[in-house]
Formats: C-alpha cells, sequence, structure tokens
C-alpha cells in the first residue's frame, strides 16, 4: 500500500456511443490505476454521444467515493484526435494515459507494464494488440511509410502513456494535432511500444459508418499534410506529361517534314504542346509552393532533437 | 435586555456593521457561535481585494469592485498588502475569455491592466496572454484585532462568542432571541451576517430562503520559493488555478477552481455526509466550523500542485504548509454571467430583520443604507 508510486497519472479515456461498455471499462481501469498510483485522475471525453454513456458514467462517479473523475463532453460530433487533444490539454498528470476507446482486449496488468516501460526512459510508450490489421489500414500505413520522409512504423495502437515532457514538446512544436501517432513519432523522444495478444480474436466488424468515414477524412489530411505524397505524385504526374507533350510536339514536327501535314496543323499542335508542357511546369512549382507552405504554417520548429549531452569539457 | 441593533455573525460584514452602528452611538450586540470573530469565511478565503479582474463575464460586477477597492484599500490600509505583482493570464485552452477579450473588459471596467510577456511565467502554449495588474490582498487577523479594539472602546457595542441560537420570535415591534444559555434579547433590528448559515437563520423565521447551493472549499497555504514571493498568479476564466499571497502572513494561498470545492449540497440547508459522522456539533440546522472538524476532507493538495506546475515554469515552485476549510454559499443565479452581487434582503420590516450575502470583502459598503434605517 505505501509502495504506490508517487507520480500524478492522468487517464484520457474516449467515449462515443459506448453505453454497454464504458461501466466495466472504467471499473477495470480504476482498479489497475488505484492498485498502482497513490494518485490519478480520470478524464472522460464525450464525443456528443447520443445514447445513455454519460448517464451510465455519471452513476459510475456517484456510486464511489475518492474517485476524481472529470466528464468533458463535446459540444458535437469532433473524431477521436480532437477530442483527445481536448482531453489532453485538460490533463494535470505528470504521465498521461491516452485511452482511445473503451476496448478492453488486454489483461489490466498491461496498463502497469506500458507504465513500468515509460520508467526505463521512454517518453511514449503504446500498447499494440497482435491483431491482424484491417484492410484499409494497412494500405494506408504502407502508402504513408512509402512517402513519409520519416521512418514511422505504424501500428495499431490501443491505449498509449505519455510523459508531461513529451506533451509540453509537443505543444511546442505543433499548433495543433490533427493526427497524434504520427506527431508523436515525430516528436523526437525516445518512444516504444509492448506488443499483447488481443484476446478478441479476428478483426472486429460493425464498425459504425460515421467512423468509417472520420477515418478516411483523417488518412487523407494525414497523408496530404504529413507526408510528400501529394507532391511526388503531383510531380510524377506532370513530368509524365510534360513527356507525352513533347512527344505531341515531336510528332508533329515529323508529320510536318514529311509534307503531310494540312495547313495550320502542325502550328496547332506544336502551340498546344508547348503550351501544356509549360502549364505543367508552373503547376509542379505551384504544388511545391504549397507543400512549404503547409509545412511552414502546420509546424513551429524547424528541428526536433532527442537530447542534448555534453561529451567533452575544457 | 434590549438592544437597537442584534448581529448575528461576526465575520467581516457582522464587525463592520456593528462597528458602524456604535459609531452612531446604536447599541447593539453582536452573537457569535464560534468562541472567536473571523473563524470562518472572513479568514477562510484566497484574502483577495476584488479590483474586478475576476470577473470577465460580469462588467457590473467588476465596475462596482473597483469602486469599492479604492475605499477599502485607503479605509483598512493597515490590512492591505500590495507589494506584489499580481499577475493575471488567460488559458490557452478551456478558458472563457482570451487575450483580446480580457484587455478590451479592463479598458471598459477602467481597471489597470498592462500586457506581459506570458512566457516568463508560464510553460511554452498554455497561457494565451498575461497581464500585469493592481490588486491587493488583506490580512483577516490584522483586519480583526482592529474591529475588535474599536469596538473595545466603544460602551454601546457588546460582542458575546459562544452563543447558540435556540429561536427567534416576533413580540410586538421587537424580535426575541432565545440562546441556549438561557438569556432571551430584544431587538427591533436584526441582522443575519451569518454567511454559510444564512439560510439556517432565516429558517428560525420562517422567512424565505436565499437560492443557494454549498461548496466546503479548502484554501491551501503554500510556503513558496524566492522567485514566487512578490507575485501572484491567477491564471483564468475556467477550471484553472490561482496562487497569491496570503495578507501579511508571508504564505501564499492556492486555490483552483476544480479542487478547491471538495463537496458541494443543492439543498436549501447545508446538508453533507460528514455531519452524520461527526455527530451532534454539526447539523443542516446549524452549522459547525469545518476549519476545526475531525471529519475534514484530506487535502487536495497533490491535485493542485501538479495542476498549477503545469503552467508554471520550473522556476516558481512551492509546498505545502497547512490547510483551511470553510463552507461557502454560491447564489445559483450567478453561474452563467460569473456575477457575485452583494444581496441584501430584507425580510420584515417592523420589527426589522435583514440578510446580507456577500463574497467579497470590500463590497461591505453595501450595508450603509440599510443600517442606517434609510436616514
Amino acid at each position: 500500500m505505501e509502495n504506490k508510486e508517487k507520480n500524478f497519472i492522468s487517464a484520457v479515456v474516449y467515449i462515443r456511443n459506448n453505453q454497454e461498455t464504458v461501466e466495466n471499462f472504467l471499473t477495470k481501469l480504476h482498479g489497475a490505476l488505484s492498485g498502482l498510483f497513490e494518485r490519478f485522475e480520470i478524464i472522460c471525453v464525450d464525443d456528443a454521444s447520443e445514447d445513455k454513456s454519460v448517464e451510465r458514467i455519471r452513476r459510475y462517479a456517484k456510486e464511489r467515493e475518492n474517485i476524481t473523475l472529470t466528464l468533458l463532453q463535446m459540444s458535437h460530433f469532433h473524431g477521436l484526435e480532437l477530442s483527445m487533444d481536448a482531453g489532453n490539454d485538460l490533463s494535470i498528470g505528470d504521465f498521461v494515459y491516452e485511452f482511445d476507446s473503451c476496448l478492453c482486449d488486454y489483461d489490466t496488468g498491461l496498463i502497469e507494464e506500458i507504465y513500468r516501460k515509460s520508467q526505463e526512459g521512454y517518453d511514449i510508450v503504446a500498447a499494440v494488440p497482435d491483431q491482424k490489421l484491417r484492410k484499409s489500414s494497412g494500405v494506408f500505413y504502407t502508402v504513408f511509410q512509402k512517402f513519409s520522409a520519416q521512418r514511422i512504423n505504424m501500428k495499431t495502437e490501443r491505449f498509449r502513456i505519455l510523459s508531461r515532457r513529451a506533451i509540453n514538446r509537443i505543444h511546442m512544436m505543433n499548433d495543433s494535432i490533427p493526427y497524434r501517432k504520427v506527431i508523436y513519432a515525430n516528436c523526437g523522444l525516445h518512444t516504444d511500444c509492448v506488443t499483447y495478444h488481443s484476446s478478441v480474436s479476428g478483426l472486429q466488424t460493425g464498425e459504425r459508418r460515421e467512423m468509417t468515414e472520420y477515418r478516411m477524412n483523417l488518412a487523407l489530411d494525414s497523408l496530404i499534410l504529413f507526408t510528400q505524397a501529394g507532391y511526388k505524385i503531383s510531380v510524377r504526374l506532370t513530368t509524365g506529361m510534360m513527356l507525352v507533350t513533347l512527344i505531341c510536339a515531336l510528332y508533329a514536327a515529323g508529320i510536318f517534314l514529311n509534307g503531310r501535314a494540312i495547313t495550320g496543323w502542325t502550328t496547332t499542335m506544336l502551340f498546344l504542346s508547348l503550351a501544356f508542357c509549360g502549364l505543367f511546369g508552373i503547376l509542379t512549382i505551384v504544388i511545391k509552393y504549397l507543400s512549404i507552405l503547409v509545412h511552414l504554417i502546420f509546424r513551429k520548429k524547424k528541428y526536433t532533437y532527442g537530447s542534448i549531452e555534453k561529451i567533452s569539457r575544457e | 435586555m434590549e438592544y437597537d441593533k442584534i448581529i448575528l455573525g461576526a465575520g467581516i460584514y457582522g464587525l463592520y456593521s456593528a462597528d458602524f452602528c456604535a459609531r452612531r452611538g446604536e447599541r447593539v450586540l453582536v452573537l457569535e457561535y464560534d468562541p472567536k470573530p473571523f473563524s470562518r469565511a472572513t479568514y477562510v478565503n484566497q484574502a483577495r481585494v476584488h479590483m474586478g479582474y475576476h470577473y470577465p463575464r460580469s462588467l457590473a460586477t467588476a465596475v462596482k469592485s473597483a469602486g469599492y477597492f479604492e475605499r477599502f484599500v485607503k479605509d483598512y490600509h493597515f490590512c492591505i498588502n500590495g507589494e506584489f505583482e499580481q499577475i493575471y493570464a488567460t488559458s490557452r485552452e478551456f478558458s472563457w475569455t482570451d487575450a483580446d477579450e480580457f484587455q478590451k473588459f479592463c479598458e471598459a471596467a477602467g481597471i489597470f491592466c498592462q500586457r506581459v510577456h506570458e512566457g516568463a511565467y508560464f510553460k511554452a502554449g498554455m497561457c494565451d496572454g498575461a497581464f500585469l495588474t493592481r490588486e491587493y490582498t488583506y490580512d483577516a487577523m490584522l483586519l480583526k484585532n482592529y474591529f475588535l479594539k474599536n469596538l473595545e472602546i466603544r460602551k454601546n457595542a457588546e460582542l458575546r462568542f459562544g452563543v447558540k441560537l435556540q429561536s427567534i420570535q416576533k413580540s410586538g415591534g421587537v424580535y426575541e432571541l432565545h440562546t441556549e444559555d438561557g438569556s432571551v434579547l430584544y431587538t427591533p433590528f436584526l441582522l443575519n451576517a451569518t454567511y454559510a448559515s444564512t439560510n439556517q437563520i432565516i429558517k428560525k423565521i420562517q422567512g424565505e430562503p436565499f437560492p443557494i447551493k454549498y461548496e466546503l472549499c479548502e484554501i491551501i497555504l503554500c510556503q513558496v520559493q524566492e522567485e514566487l514571493k512578490g507575485l501572484g498568479i491567477t491564471v483564468m476564466d475556467g477550471p484553472f488555478f490561482s496562487i497569491m499571497p496570503f495578507g501579511r502572513t508571508g504564505l501564499h494561498s492556492l486555490t483552483s477552481v476544480t479542487f478547491t470545492p471538495h463537496m458541494t449540497c443543492y439543498e436549501s440547508l447545508p446538508e453533507f455526509d460528514c455531519q452524520k459522522r461527526e455527530g451532534s456539533a454539526c447539523s443542516p440546522e446549524s452549522l459547525g466550523n469545518c476549519n476545526h472538524c475531525m471529519e475534514r476532507p484530506e487535502t487536495a493538495f497533490p491535485y493542485m500542485k501538479n495542476l498549477a506546475e503545469k503552467y508554471l515554469k520550473e522556476q516558481y515552485r512551492f509546498s505545502y504548509h497547512h490547510s483551511l476549510f470553510s463552507m461557502k454559499p454560491i447564489l445559483l443565479a450567478s453561474e452563467i454571467d460569473d456575477s457575485r452581487p452583494t444581496v441584501i434582503r430584507v425580510h420584515t420590516k417592523s420589527p426589522a430583520f435583514v440578510s446580507v450575502l456577500s463574497g467579497k470583502i470590500n463590497t461591505v459598503y453595501d450595508l450603509d443604507e440599510v443600517l442606517s434605517d434609510g436616514e
């Protein structure tokens, strides 16, 4: 009892229509945290649930004494990323757990394991189920990694822990956090993950349609914001088109030299080819400008570092 | 025994009224439940002499506070500590106001506010604006001594402590008060200045209670490191915190919107679970002193410390000294617009029964009119 951890812990839980699972999840979470930590708070971020989730949370909190539970209700559906940002901003812990869902397909001992791992010197530690990926997730991660400048090994994460230092760093670096996973991976601090055997066999099914749409949008946004995908694809396309127009020009010139051209056709063709060629060139430059602008607006700091170590002294 | 005025409660409102009436030559009596004056909310609070900064959503409250600020500081200068920099900052997230709005508000209310660099006090990205303001803190114990000394030299003012009221009855043109020790007192003018016990007293005359909720609040007193000594910091407007000098004690008070209230009661009379544990000394009909109660809650210091340290830069550090507890009644109507009006309610005219409820000390002058009987 006296050996409990002294660090103050915040646990941020994302709630979206979880009336069936939320009480059970909170009970498990509270059990795990109270066994491990002297002081902690739980923040439930309710993303405008339409069912009785909020009632269930209230009932849960009322039935217990000595529980610090905050309910943060979003005014309308914001989606996972923004809601969790809000929860994080409200948290005051030295370490913050982020539970992206009420799905508890792990042994609660994992909550401690993740914390212990973070104490070994990792600012962010994620719990990764050994499930097969969703097909859509797999495609997204592959495309993302192909076009990303950094080597990020992206996996489906069930929950994670962050140090206050990491949160401060992330706030310093970014004005907004559209997709936490990438920002966290890019923050330059030590990160790690713990893989566990998921008790849920196979893939979850029955994901709500709004969630699928949300994830699709998020994936597109992330690709544009965090990777060179847009730029690279458009540069390749424009270079290809420029080549095609040049071939067109050559073809027109060949016809003209053979003397089989109708009057005016060659000029038209040459003009069209060159004009398109120039247009594609300009487009490439515009896209380059845009990608630089996005980068400048989006990132506050130009570089990130892991640590500073002085290894020699005069 | 008959008195011109009987005042219930020896807090700032009670002793101010006694002093005010005694100066006018009236024969006054103050009845206090506790053995000493200033034992509850007058002492157990942030000790802020409000200039109005606290109410960015209620210009009326702000303007009024500012008006009384000068007068209070002048009248009671001996208990004022103004020797520190008071910083107000607006939190970047979850605030009901922002830096620009706050500045506009200060200009509208005509109170001093000078923008300073928030990075000097707060971690990056936590606050979107910081302001140097002019606000002071008062020392309740010095103020108490002043009132006691003043009242002592007057023959026409009397203070009784440890008095438990049994009943209040109207008889003819006067109120008849019965105390547990058997004395019977008469007065044509009864002032109820008991703050958290106000509805309990009102109930004794079957008057209309105030629409209030009750919060059991903890004021944490801290020892601060050198860098914080000449500094008071308030982050607003929402679930944030405040750390500022506590009168002239050399300690700082630490409070937060979320962790300062430990328990809340929405009943007309203060009804709490701890009263059942405590036994007879405290009940919904008669509140004991939370500060001396054995059943007072465990301190929320670890929570408040984390909240404050999340915002403050590393050099501003503090440690726990001790806690003070008191019951706070909050008018239900003032939740949305943040206003903190002084409510003076005249329940009956002759004999007169008047209740006063206010959460700020420098609006004590609001009482002048009703105390001078409309002269």
